[in-house]
């Protein structure tokens, strides 16, 4: 049985917030009123219709009940029996009119009310709810205030019983001073501050490191089966570099990416040359840091870092600088320079735009290290 | 004495029908579930351990919902009866039956119960007296 009224998302959100006591109920009477209906004929039904006959089901079942406990309490009794429902039926069904109403005194056994009952049943097909209800509604337990003997106190006073709940327990209304209890002290604080920065510092520059020798490595074999990140990284700069720029660049930018399948050979060379002088660039950082945390399962790394270029670098006290500088946050301020040199035009794709990043990284840093 | 015997007969015989009666119910499941009108039934104070009164309270309800039903249904037919004159005689082409709050509210009123809802609204006294002004 299909519903007709058309329900708005409004309307929606209006149900769920007006709810009544009584809704599970009702709801589930509509359900079963709606398989009475669609039993009998019917295709469909509007909202309102059938909300009215389930509301006055509803009712039928209540009067019965009502009227079925009045007829038992007159009878002395307080548990119903059948032949108080056989009343309670012939009472509401009087208004319609049933066989045998007009006699005063007849047996309920041979109540005709019954009897249409009993040949509904027989007649008609047995169609069940259409999903398993659950008991309902759900009666929860409610957590009740322990009394003072479920304490194990005593009351204060002589005249409180101590079956009754207990007091509550002082700490909750009676006001006491509440300090630090822990020493605060300022220098160990910036100590420890200070060692974590470093940690995230180190572990940032071994991760670089760890994506270099990688890069390294992917291009000494040369090959080149995925156009990956790092080999992109490697292609990009060799053009960046040789200073053959715009040929580089552009073979590895033009969206084909078996990218170092460029001029092979010369790949191959200036690659060692370029990624001699990447790790140059980021050699003195690593030393400064390595000298001042030591770090595990650096020393066999160290064979890139035998060729030393005649770079003067100055340091500051601020290590902080040199954690900055690997920072994405200059990564992203490089952005609008580099696309800028360019000069393109035409969309960027997301692999281009990482390329871009990659030789910002590179351009960037031997420009910050200077500042150090 | 015979006229004895037989009303015990009858009697005996009505009770059994009524025993029996009740023994099929625990079989037979209404189609308005059981937690429900054990619910309701609470609420009004009926108390009966027994499943088979429940479900007679339900089966009855049933009834009388259905009685209700049918008396729409046949307004609803005879409605569409009434305006499927002319043209489509030869070819009744199924229409959907839905029960609206027309039949719904004719149906009830046999009943004794009134869900007649308001036929129009006027929002001013002289709405539907203008519209007799204009036809002139």
């Amino acid at each position: 049985m299909s519903n007709e009224g058309i329900v708005d998302a409004d309307e929606f959100e209006d149900s769920k917030v007006r709810v009544a006591a009584d809704e599970f109920g009702r709801s589930i009477a509509k359900v079963a009123i709606g398989q009475i209906c669609e039993r009998i004929g019917f295709d469909s039904s509007n909202d309102s219709a059938l909300e009215a006959l389930a509301d006055i089901a509803i009712r039928y079942v209540r009067d019965l009940g009502k009227t079925a406990k009045f007829y038992a309490n007159v009878a002395n009794r307080t548990e119903c029996n059948v032949f108080d429902v056989i009343q309670s039926l012939e009472d509401l069904d009087s208004s319609t009119g049933f066989p045998g109403g007009s006699e005063a005194f007849t047996s309920l056994l041979q109540s005709s009310a019954m009897k249409e009952i009993i040949e509904y049943v027989e007649v008609v097909e047995e169609v069940p709810f259409a999903q398993p209800v659950p008991r309902f509604p759900i009666v929860r337990n409610r957590k009740l205030i322990p009394s003072f003997v479920q304490m194990g106190e005593t009351p204060e006073f002589k005249h409180v019983p101590d079956w009754l709940p207990a007091f509550p327990d002082p700490h909750t209304y009676v006001y006491s001073p509440v300090w630090n209890e822990r020493t605060s002290d300022p220098r160990s604080d910036k100590v420890e501050l200070a060692r974590q920065r470093r940690k995230a510092e180190s572990s940032l520059l071994s991760l670089q490191k760890r994506l270099l020798s990688s890069g390294s490595a992917v291009t000494s074999t040369s090959e080149v089966s995925n156009g990956s990140k790092k080999s992109r990284f490697l292609a990009v700069t060799d053009g960046q570099t040789v200073n053959d720029s715009t040929e580089g660049e552009k073979a590895a930018l033009e969206g084909d990416f078996n990218p170092v399948v460029l001029p092979g050979k010369r790949v191959k060379e200036s690659s060692m040359e370029n990624h001699v002088s990447i790790l140059e660039t980021f050699a003195p950082v690593i030393e400064a840091l390595s000298g001042r945390v030591s770090e595990s399962g650096e020393n066999g790394e160290r064979d890139f870092l035998d060729k030393r270029p005649a770079v003067r670098l100055n340091f500051n006290n601020g290590r902080k600088m040199m954690g900055d500088s690997l920072d994405l946050r200059l990564w992203n301020r490089g952005t609008g320079r580099i696309s800028s040199w360019f000069g393109r035009d035409d969309v960027v794709d997301d692999k281009k735009r990482r390329a871009e990043y990659i030789l910002r990284q590179s351009m960037e840093n031997p420009l910050d290290l200077p500042q150090l | 004495m015979n006229h004895n015997q037989q009303s015990n007969e009858v009697r005996h015989d009505d009770e059994n029908a009524l025993s029996d009666f009740l023994a099929s119910l625990t079989d037979y499941t209404p189609t308005i579930p059981d937690e429900l009108v054990e619910h309701y039934l609470a609420k009004s104070g009926f108390q009966c351990p027994d499943v088979r009164l429940t479900r007679l309270v339900a089966v009855a309800a049933q009834k009388f919902v259905s009685d209700i039903a049918i008396d729409a249904l046949q307004h609803c037919k005879a409605r569409q009866a009434a305006v499927v004159r002319d043209k489509k005689d030869k070819q009744q082409k199924e229409k959907r039956l839905i029960m609206s709050m027309e039949d719904l509210s004719k149906a009830l009123q046999e009943y004794g119960v009134n869900v007649k809802h308001q036929e129009y609204f006027a929002d001013n006294p002289s709405a539907g007296l203008e519209s007799a002004s204009r036809d002139e």
